[in-house]
């Protein structure tokens, strides 16, 4: 490599942007060449230069003002999926119309949204924190005699905060919440010793399980029951979340019923 | 059944991950839509507009990659259509207009000590106001390169061109802002008027 061709490459050589036999050629001419020399390190000198300057912040209110519009966004998103997926579910309804529905008197799941409101709106909502689900699962076992599988949402990014015991119907129930960044969701089951046809609401088959979906006082619910418990799981995120994270605890709790 | 669980990152959750990979970077946005256009209100402007865009179409935002490239682009497509609206800037063919015009200036290679001087005293903000001095083309390849730290094949994706042309813009602008900071050292006396 003579001066010229050191010259046309200087830029991409400063920058390390050069091919490993140009690079070395280069690093060749250099090294013999005191005026080239001195060229690359004029060239260095002034792109560290640059890199050294300081770097203007945003503005704080401007950050807000995106975060803000930036969760309208997402809502309105959620909210227009949604009702395309209800139009999809109501056609379906009016397909399996003859399947018996599950009515019922007591609408138990306004019981958990008011539970969740409660709850999440207490300094300490957990009675037990912890994000360890071994621990609640023996917890819950130890001090209610319940069988409670703590589902892990950790690869979705929910993380677990902790449980409580609760009460449904004179009776304990399970209550583990987990949050989604600050979107807290709660899981509840609520043993049942008959099979209660208790759950209102709209029926969605999904990845061939059925589920009532409802929304009440803002907050969207799923709940479905196994013969044993009923399980609802409240919280703001939306329904494919919702129905995702009902599905997992259900593979997680069939798989270990069976070991 | 792992790609459905991962699939479903909608509403609250979109959101949560948009300000994890993309909103970490709005300093750099606000500061480089600052350096496009001169002024805080409308850097504002266009960087608010940039994330929101980016939001709506972060579906199509591929991991793995670089985010603030993508951001950037962006940005320049989010800059570039304020200005076809305000007709303010000379835009297209900006780049082949710009390079003949400029190429043919006569640029002088650094030769001596007296800018390395000013390169240790110059003042904030001098840089900035050196580099907005440069022409559009190559005002964008020095700042994503020297500010941002983009690699030149990022840089040729964000502005959409070989990174032939990426290089030689870029050697270009260099030489065109030590010119301008020349310029800056002279008026401010850090530099005496060269014989």
């Amino acid at each position: 490599m003579n001066c010229t061709e050191l010259e046309s490459r200087l830029h991409p050589f400063v920058d390390g942007e050069l091919g490993l036999a140009d690079m070395a050629e280069a690093e060749a001419h250099i090294a013999e060449c005191p005026g080239c020399r001195g060229r690359v390190a004029r060239e260095r000198q002034f792109r560290q230069f640059l890199r050294r300057q300081p770097r203007e912040s945003a503005p704080h209110a401007l950050r807000e003002r995106i975060r803000a519009q930036v969760g309208r966004t997402a809502r309105w998103a959620a909210v227009r999926r949604w009702s395309a997926v209800s139009a999809a579910a109501a056609a379906i309804i009016a397909a399996i119309a003859l399947l018996p529905a599950l009515r019922s008197s007591t609408p138990l799941v306004s019981e958990l949204v008011d539970k969740h409101i409660a709850f999440t709106q207490m300094e300490q909502p957990a009675e037990l924190a912890s994000a360890d689900r071994q621990a609640v699962e023996q917890w819950f076992r130890e001090r209610a005699a319940l069988r409670v599988t703590v589902a892990d949402y950790s690869m979705v990014g929910i993380r677990l905060i902790g449980a409580r015991i609760a009460e449904a119907r004179a009776r304990p129930m399970s209550y583990v919440l987990y949050e989604k960044g600050h979107v807290p969701l709660s899981v509840f089951m609520v043993p049942v010793t008959a099979p209660e046809g208790d759950l209102r609401g709209t029926r969605v088959a999904y990845r061939g399980h059925d589920y009532v979906t409802q929304e009440r006082k803002g907050y969207r619910t799923v709940s479905w029951t196994d013969g044993q418990a009923i399980f609802g799981l409240v919280s703001m995120l939306d329904y494919d979340a919702l129905l995702e994270c009902a599905d997992k605890l259900r593979t997680e709790r069939a798989h270990e019923a069976r070991l | 059944m792992e790609k459905t669980w991962r699939g479903w990152a909608t509403g609250e959750n979109r959101r949560g991950e948009f300000e994890e990979v993309a909103l970490v970077h709005l300093d750099a946005i606000y500061r480089s839509a600052l350096r496009l256009t001169h002024n805080r209100a409308e850097a504002e402007d266009l960087a608010q507009d940039t994330c929101l865009r980016a939001f709506r179409s972060f579906h199509r935002f591929n991991p793995g990659t670089n985010c603030r490239a993508w951001l950037f682009t962006i940005l320049r497509n989010a800059f570039r259509d304020r200005l076809r609206r305000g007709g303010r800037e000379r835009l297209d063919p900006e780049a082949a207009d710009w390079e003949g015009e400029w190429q043919s200036a006569t640029v002088v290679a650094p030769t001596g000590q007296p800018e390395e001087e000013f390169f240790l005293t110059a003042l904030a903000g001098d840089v900035e106001r050196a580099l907005r001095a440069l022409p559009l083309p190559f005002r964008e390849v020095v700042m994503l390169s020297d500010l941002e730290e983009l690699s030149y094949k990022e840089i040729a994706e964000v502005v959409g061109c070989p990174v032939g042309t990426v290089m030689s813009r870029l050697s270009r602008g260099r030489a065109l802002l030590r010119q301008a900071l020349g310029r800056v050292a002279r008026e401010h006396g850090y530099l005496k008027e060269s014989p």
